[in-house]
This record gives C-alpha cells, sequence and structure tokens, in this order.
C-alpha cells in the first residue's frame, strides 16, 4: 500500500490517513511490547531448537530435490533391508474366511468385498441374470466397468507396470489367479 | 505469539526501578490498582476516566501515540515526552504505559518488569472477572496444578516384565535389525491400512501391551461369543510381526474383521488412512471400554486405544461483551489441523488468483493455528450466562492434558464451497522430530491471553511429560482420491521406510522432506525407554526352525 503524499492530500483524507497510521502503530507496538516481555522474562527457551529443526529440513528439501542425490528413488526398489524382492500383486495365498476359498493376497480385498456382499457392485447382484448381465458388461469394456479398481490398485505400483496385466484378469470374470 | 517455556528468569531490574521499589515499594501499584481493566479479550489496560480521553500534557493537538501514567504524579506522557517529565520531576521515573499495562523506565525508554506488578495486575483480573468464570482461568493465572493427576499408565505397560520379550531375544532374527519391522501385503489398495498397522505396530506403550499378552484372547471369547474383536486381532498381529519372520505379512483377518466393524466403510476402494486409524480406535473401544471399565476416578476410559491415544482438548468461550468464560471439556484421540493458508503468496495465473506454496508452512504454525483465539461469527453468537443474551464471542482451543502418544492429523483437503469440490493441499509442512508441547497447554494458552504475567514465587520447573520425540509419519502421494501411503518408522534412530510389503532404510532427511499426513509422537520417556529395550540381536549363522504362521490369521 502506497503511502500518500501528505501535501497534496484534503484534510478530510489527511484526518483517515493518520487515524490508520495511528492505529497501525498501536499494533505494532502491541506485538513489540509483547514479544519483548517473553523475551526477557526467558519465556521463549526453545527458540534455538526450533531453529535448528527449520535448518535440518530446509536442508533436507535442497538435498532430496537434487536430483544427483537419489540413492533412493520412488520407483523401483531392487531389494529390501532383508534382502528379499517382492512383487507389484502380492502372491502369497491363503484361505479366506468368510468363503473358505484360497485367494492370492494381492486381490483378497476386490475378493472379500463380493464375498461378503458389500461394495457397489456387489450390491447389484440379487439374481442370476443380473450377475450375467453383470459379467457381459465387464468382458465388453473392461476400462470403463473397472477404472476405479484399476486406478487403485495401478497406482500402488505405477512404475512396475502391471497397470495393464490387472485389467485383463477382471474382464475374464474371475479374480483368482490359477 | 504462543510462549514456549513455562520456566522464566526472574527478571533483574534497572537501577531506577530498584529505587523505585525501594522508596515507595507497592504503594504506586496499589494505587492504580482500581483504573486497571482487562478487556474480554484479556488485555489489561489503564481507564482512569469515563468522560475524558487521556492526552500528554506536553501536547497540544491530536498526535500522540502511546500514553504512559506516571506512578507518582499521576501525570499522563506519552513516548516522546516520558524522558521529558522524568527528567523535569526528580524521581519520576516509572511509569504504566495505559494500553497494556507494562511497567515502563522513563530513564532507559524500555519496558521493565515487576513480579510485584504482575502480581497486582492478576489479582485485580481475578476480581473483575464475572463470577461463575473462576476455577478453571483462575487456577491458571495463579499458576495452581491441575487438582487430579492421572494415574500415569506407563507402569503398566512396561515391556520388560514381558515374557514375550525373553523368548523373542532368544529367537535368531534373520538379520540384525529390530524386531517387528515386517512389510505388509497389499490386499488390494490398502495401503491406507497398512500404513497405519505400521505406526500402531510402532507405538511404545501400545507394543508393549500387546507384546505382553494384556489382552486374553480366551478371556475375551469367555466374555461374549460374538467373534469379532479388533484387540484380538491385533494380538494376532503383533504377534506375527514380532516373530522373526521377515517375509512380508498379510493383513487379511484384520481386514475381514474391520470391515464387519465399520460397514460403511467396507469397500474395496481408495480409504482414508485417518478415517481408518480412528474407526479402528473406535472398534478397540466399543468392544473393550463399555461399562465396566470406565471410571471416572480413574481419569477416563480404561480401554487400551485411550490409554494411550487419549487426551483432553479444552474450550473456552469468551463473551465479548462481558469477558465471561464458559469452559469445556472433550476427550480426542488425535488432533486434526488445519494447514496455515495464512502462510502463501498470492500469484495471479491466466487472471485468476491462485495460491502458491511458499514452503514455510510449519507443524508449529497449525499448532499456533489450532489455539489461536477464533472469532466466532455474528451469525454464531452464544448465549452468555452473564449477560443473559445471545453475543459475539471468542473461542480458544488448548490442551487439558496430552496423551501418550500423540497422533496429528494435517487437514489436506481444502473444500471449496464455491466450485463445491475438494481438492487436496500438497504443500509441504515442516514437522520437528523433537515436540514441545507446553505452549499449547492450557496453562499456557490462558496466561498468554492474560498477559504472560509472572510472579516469581513459584518455580515452575519444565514438565518433561510435554516433551516428546517423533517415531511414526504416514506419508500421501497423490491426489485426493487416488494416492498411495507410505509410512516412515524411527527405530533405533535409524529410519526406515515401510511402503507395503518393502522395508528399506532410509536418510532423515528423505522424512524430513516428505509430504506429512499424519505425525505420531510419544512421550519422550517413553521413547527412549523404547529405544532401551530394543537393542539389536545379532546376526544367525544357522536357520532357527519356525512353524509357519497360517497365511489367513
Amino acid at each position: 500500500m502506497s503511502v500518500p503524499n501528505e501535501d497534496n492530500m484534503s484534510p478530510h483524507t489527511q484526518l483517515s490517513s493518520h487515524f490508520f497510521g495511528e492505529l497501525l502503530d498501536s499494533i505494532i507496538v502491541d506485538v513489540a511490547s509483547e514479544c519483548h516481555r517473553i523475551a526477557r522474562l526467558g519465556l521463549d527457551r526453545n527458540l534455538e531448537e526450533e531453529e535448528e529443526e527449520l535448518r535440518l529440513s530446509a536442508q533436507a528439501r535442497v538435498t532430496v530435490a537434487d536430483p544427483s542425490n537419489s540413492g533412493e528413488t520412488n520407483g523401483k526398489y531392487v531389494v529390501d533391508i532383508f534382502g528379499q524382492t517382492h512383487p507389484s500383486v502380492a502372491n502369497e495365498v491363503f484361505d479366506c474366511m468368510n468363503c473358505g476359498r484360497p485367494i492370492v493376497a494381492g486381490r483378497f480385498a476386490p475378493h472379500l468385498e463380493k464375498c461378503m456382499g458389500k461394495g457397489r457392485k456387489a450390491r447389484v447382484k440379487a439374481t442370476r441374470s443380473s450377475t450375467a448381465a453383470q459379467n457381459r458388461y465387464s468382458r465388453g469394456s473392461p476400462v470403463s466397468a473397472y477404472s476405479a479398481y484399476s486406478n487403485s490398485t495401478g497406482t500402488n505400483r505405477l512404475s512396475n507396470g502391471t497397470y495393464n496385466h490387472t485389467v485383463e484378469e477382471y474382464s475374464n470374470g474371475t479374480c483368482e489367479e490359477p | 505469539m504462543a510462549t514456549r517455556n513455562s520456566v522464566f528468569a526472574n527478571p533483574k531490574p534497572c537501577e531506577h526501578l530498584a529505587d523505585y521499589k525501594l522508596r515507595h515499594g507497592l504503594s504506586g501499584y496499589k494505587s492504580i490498582q482500581k483504573w486497571l481493566k482487562a478487556s474480554p479479550y484479556g488485555k489489561t489496560g489503564i481507564k482512569m476516566c469515563e468522560t475524558k480521553i487521556p492526552t500528554c500534557r506536553f501536547r497540544s493537538g491530536f498526535h500522540q501515540g502511546r500514553l504512559f501514567l506516571c506512578l507518582i504524579c499521576s501525570s499522563m506522557s506519552c513516548s516522546d515526552h516520558t524522558l521529558l517529565h522524568a527528567q523535569s520531576e526528580n524521581g519520576h521515573d516509572i511509569a504504566v504505559d495505559i494500553e497494556r499495562s507494562e511497567l515502563y523506565c522513563c530513564l532507559c525508554s524500555d519496558q521493565v518488569y515487576d513480579p510485584d506488578f504482575d502480581k497486582v495486575v492478576v489479582s485485580k483480573n481475578i476480581m473483575d472477572m464475572p463470577s461463575k468464570t473462576h476455577d478453571s482461568v483462575v487456577d491458571d493465572l495463579m499458576r495452581r496444578s491441575s487438582k487430579r493427576r492421572r494415574l500415569n499408565p506407563v507402569v503398566d505397560l512396561d515391556l520388560k516384565r514381558s515374557k514375550l520379550l525373553v523368548s523373542m531375544m532368544d529367537r535368531r532374527a534373520k538379520s540384525c535389525y529390530p524386531l517387528g519391522l515386517r512389510g505388509l501385503n497389499n490386499l488390494g489398495s490398502t495401503c491406507f491400512m497398512n500404513s497405519v498397522l505400521q505406526a500402531l505396530l510402532h507405538a511404545p506403550p501400545f507394543r508393549n501391551y500387546f507384546l505382553s499378552e494384556r489382552h486374553d484372547p480366551e478371556t475375551c471369547k469367555k466374555r461374549s461369543s460374538d467373534q469379532l474383536c479388533l484387540a484380538c486381532d491385533f494380538g494376532v498381529i503383533f504377534s506375527a510381526v514380532y516373530s522373526g519372520d521377515r517375509t512380508p505379512y498379510s493383513p487379511a483377518q484384520f481386514l475381514y474383521s474391520w470391515w464387519q466393524h465399520s460397514a460403511n466403510l467396507a469397500s474395496y476402494e481408495q480409504q482414508d488412512a485417518h478415517e481408518f486409524f480412528i474407526s479402528v480406535l473406535d472398534g478397540i473401544h466399543e468392544r473393550e471400554g463399555k461399562g465396566r471399565n470406565s471410571n471416572k476416578d480413574n481419569g477416563g476410559c480404561q480401554c487400551i486405544a485411550h490409554r494411550v491415544f487419549s487426551g483432553m482438548l479444552r474450550s473456552d468461550v469468551t463473551c465479548t461483551t462481558c469477558g465471561f468464560t464458559s469452559t469445556t471439556y472433550d476427550p480426542c484421540v488425535d488432533i486434526s489441523l488445519n494447514m496455515d493458508t495464512t502462510n502463501f503468496s498470492s500469484v495471479t495465473v491466466a487472471n485468476k488468483s491462485v495460491r502458491e506454496d511458499t514452503g514455510r508452512s510449519t507443524l508449529l504454525a497449525c499448532l499456533d493455528l489450532f489455539t489461536r483465539p477464533e472469532r466466532l461469527g455474528s451469525d454464531q453468537k452464544l448465549y452468555c450466562q452473564n449477560c443473559q443474551e445471545k453475543r459475539d464471542s471468542l473461542k480458544q482451543m488448548s490442551i487439558k492434558r496430552l496423551p501418550l502418544v500423540l497422533s496429528l492429523h494435517i487437514k489436506r483437503f481444502e473444500h471449496s464451497s464455491l466450485r463445491r469440490s475438494s481438492r487436496k493441499i500438497d504443500w509441504y509442512l515442516q514437522f520437528p522430530f523433537s515436540l514441545d508441547m507446553t505452549p499449547y497447554l492450557s496453562p499456557s494458552i490462558v496466561r498468554n491471553r492474560f498477559g504472560n504475567r509472572v510472579f516469581g514465587f513459584e518455580s515452575d520447573k519444565p514438565d518433561i511429560s510435554s516433551e516428546f520425540e517423533i517415531f511414526a509419519v504416514v506419508t500421501h502421494s497423490g491426489m485426493l482420491d487416488s494416492g498411495h501411503y507410505v509410512t516412515y518408522l524411527r527405530l533405533q534412530n535409524q529410519w526406515y521406510k515401510c511402503d507395503d510389503a518393502w522395508i528399506t532404510e532410509v536418510d532423515e532427511r528423505i522424512v524430513r522432506a516428505a509430504q506429512c499426513y499424519m505425525i505420531f509422537y510419544v512421550q519422550k520417556m517413553l521413547y527412549c525407554k523404547a529405544n532401551e529395550d530394543w537393542s539389536c540381536t545379532p546376526i544367525s549363522t544357522r536357520r532357527d526352525p519356525f512353524v509357519p504362521i497360517a497365511g489367513c490369521c
């Protein structure tokens, strides 16, 4: 906000400008007085620790942003700290506790949703005919029917390129891997 | 500005103030006490006359700035003329700022401090308070400690008494990495669940409870035939994760149980980690906390979820007309913080005003925002018991009691009522590894409201139970409805990244630079103790035979 030129102002403007100045000064002095008390009475002891934390964080951001520093990337891992490697879709197999069928871990949630009769798609299912209609629909346009699902599983491992593979599986109408 | 430390330095008076005290003692302070008047906002000013505006005796005209009342002769001088007054009248060195009731030395031209003066001011504040305000606010101003100390449950959650600890130390882990570090398989968009589970698996008091087998599945089944118990499921997960087996674990049974408990959240889609966290604690409480466990003398619910995570928030609503303050207390298992959107710069892009991240948002600023007095809109007038009608009010939050584990949730979602859409705020938020919560506790907040007056006769030792250390951060990357959660854990001063099945070591700088969504702090005492309990086990040269745990439990 530009400072008005006092000479060119009407007395009315001068007066309101003056009042504003007084109010602003008063607020500034209030803050200064409060901070003075806090500093003088040692109520602000942890300032150094706070500043150290800020400095460390700022430094960290710089280091991480520097591309030459990426030892740790968001994308692929080769091995974890135990020397293990894992597929993009967890392949442990166990029995579903609701229906007893063996399920692949990475597909357990979508299976369970249908199995328990929950979720949007499952609620539709009531008669054999509607199920059949659903299967027909899914085979015809895999992307639109399962776009929500494929997005979600896709983002977990975007860089591993299993996106398309996943969609194909669903379009066959089965969720389990042989 | 929130104060960071309740331990103050008893200020050394300047020679003029010391001299004044010798000669006049408290008489000057007491003589002006009747003119001290606190506004409902807490600021104490001096008002001598209802009908006349105070003016500087050395000036004519309206420009005067701040006025100071001489303690000897009660004359007013503006800041430009206080020195003149002290020089012309011998001994008239000390004055009081009439806007803030702060002592001012005219010869030093500086604000000075005297605990005796502060005491006089606070006494008047208390005298003037509308009658029903008393207890909570008065206690805080008079620095009276809270009447009841909550029984420290740390004693119960001591891991050293655990038989399991001994058996685990015997079992040779696959590597020298800390026990309990184990990947969690993604069961299909369940990273929201995995990320929170990792944090819970390493929350010291929560972990100690389950590893000590304090939750007995047998007793549980006897109590009710209903199979569903999230605490039992947690027990199973803890055993599995701390077994020494390093292959990723599938928390399928837990998902099943949780979906049975939270039917409305039971669907295969991206979910919110914070919602899951609250839902899980609620599930544990529902089973454990009802009825027999709720005991007012013990400070509330004794279920493990509440014993570890529950704190108490205080809300003060002040009438801006008469200053009457009504105080209410509410328990909470976490604190959701709005991002400090004032810390942005407005940039014009394609004719639209866009808010740009300055990169300067901090967690402490969010906490400041949380405890800042908030003016309730004129459409939100509240009934004032003193005025006996609806009035404009101020609301201020503070923390009455801190939990053992402090969970902070950053509200990264912005709802625009204009565009009727939500979006995610991706800005960086700086967060500390060591956090002192003292300035956000109720006594600090209330004293700040009334000008941070200090008396000098009480020694406020810094309360170490307000100091916290970080142990887990849940980060979110991506969009509002499709993103990925990852948890960083700090164990034995080493940070680990838990990305579903993948556990990797990371430098602390990666963590500092990450986009935090939920941050978990534990009381410093418990953190240090946890570090002692869990030292590295040596690398085993031969594999121990162990029974693989059935996959679905």
